[in-house]
């Protein structure tokens, strides 16, 4: 299960893995992010972010 | 012109023929006893000594390709950097696991293997101090699908100049130490980052539990689509440790499909307790194995620190505020970023800055990791 993250401009800027609280970016290179794509490809959805202070 | 030389059979030490200076000429000569030069233009080139020792008198320009420079493409070939487990055992499982520095286990079945720096505890061979050892945790016998193996994959901007995928491919030698309780022809790979070329190579343990020095040469790869100079893969190495029909070729040629390791290669998982030691992975332009490119400590870290590296002690004071920390070494790609306790929040990252954010005043380590 993955949820958004969003930065301190309030901009959803990684997906944080939460099976280890691992933060994600949106980056092509990240194997992660791959993963990540892949699990999207499934039909799944991340939690929505909550707004950063 | 025809020149005949008259002279009887002669030994290394009793040449047939003796004497002569460099004089005016150009050419071969014996100064003194047992020694043997050229001279150009009359003036000493080179001279072979009695011990065999060559000395030449103006510059030496060679074709070595493989002697200065980033001669190893892989990064942590002696198994030194292992910043993730810190020499700790791990056990295999169906997601690539990083062991030491760089180098990646997996198995399609989970818990058949355990990998560790220095598993065993025994003697590196001379001139290295630490080895991966693999060690099996069960007989498993290997179906058609199965796959487990140890690999690294080089990036692309560390093999675009071996040319692979052009009619200028270059010729590349795989060196590496090996220790196995089993012996018999084990088997790997190299493969390219689609998975669509692969050429599966084979090399033979002949004595159990003893150190063997192996090299493997690969003709560069002129077809298919190889990554070039870019942040992607290179090149993946596959060390087979049990690797089903489905996944094992032909070695000794290129083949268009996805192939782990050679037809008939040992299954290390096969057996219970075997042991699969291995240091020194060289892998270098050229079709000869040299010496091993062992690199200073300081830089074997800082290469491995583009892949994986931690930032202890992350402090941000005062509390509530924003901290953006500049790593260690600019990272292959953005960073996953793990770590940090409660009121600590990671915004983002990017190859060369974290931004963090912290509401409670304490140390925090995090993890950032770019490894593929």
């Amino acid at each position: 299960m993955y949820k958004l993250i969003k930065n301190s401009n309030n901009e959803v800027s990684c997906v944080c893995r939460l099976a280890d609280m691992a933060c994600i970016p949106f980056d092509p290179a990240n194997t992660d992010y791959q993963v990540y794509l892949a699990w999207l490809a499934k039909g799944n959805t991340p939690l929505p972010a909550d707004t950063q202070p | 012109m025809t020149v005949i030389i008259n002279g009887t059979d002669s030994s290394a030490t009793t040449p047939a023929l003796t004497g002569g200076t460099a004089g005016t000429s150009t050419g071969p000569y014996f100064p003194a006893t047992n020694q043997w030069a050229v001279s150009t233009n009359g003036t000493q080139a080179m001279l072979v000594d009695a011990s065999q020792n060559v000395t030449l008198s103006g510059t030496l320009y060679a074709n070595l390709p493989n002697t200065f420079g980033f001669k190893n493409r892989f990064i942590n070939g002696a198994m030194v950097i292992d910043q993730k487990n810190a020499g700790a055992a791990i056990t295999q499982t169906t997601s690539r696991l990083s062991v030491v520095d760089r180098w990646q286990i997996y198995g399609s079945i989970a818990s058949k293997f355990t990998a560790q720096q220095n598993a065993g505890a025994v003697t590196p061979p001379a001139g290295f101090n630490n080895y991966l050892g693999i060690t099996s945790s069960s007989a498993y016998s290997i179906a058609a699908t199965d796959i487990f193996y140890l690999t690294q994959w080089i990036e692309g901007f560390n093999f675009a100049d071996m040319s692979w995928g052009t009619a200028n491919a270059q010729t590349v030698t795989l060196s590496f130490w090996v220790r196995s309780s089993l012996t018999g022809t084990f088997g790997g790979s190299c493969v390219n980052s689609a998975e669509n070329r692969s050429y599966p190579f084979t090399y033979s343990i002949a004595v159990a539990n003893t150190w063997e020095k192996k090299s493997i040469t690969i003709a560069g790869d002129t077809s298919g689509t190889w990554i070039g100079a870019t942040n992607g893969v290179g090149l993946k190495l596959f060390f087979g440790l049990g690797v089903g029909t489905t996944y094992s070729g032909t070695a000794g040629a290129w083949a268009g499909a996805l192939y782990l390791s050679a037809t008939g290669a040992t299954s290390v998982v096969g057996t219970n307790a075997a042991t699969f030691y291995i240091t020194g992975v060289q892998l270098e332009k050229g079709s000869m194995a040299t010496l091993f490119d062992y690199r200073s400590y300081g830089t074997e870290l800082g290469l491995c620190l583009r892949y994986y590296q931690t930032l202890p002690g992350i402090v941000v004071n005062p509390a509530a505020s924003w901290l953006s920390i500049t790593y260690v070494t600019p990272m292959r790609a953005n960073p996953t970023v793990s770590g940090g306790g409660g009121g600590f929040t990671i915004d983002s990252a990017s190859v060369y800055v974290g931004n963090f954010y912290q509401t409670t005043r304490a140390a925090q380590t995090i993890t950032l990791s770019a490894e593929f």
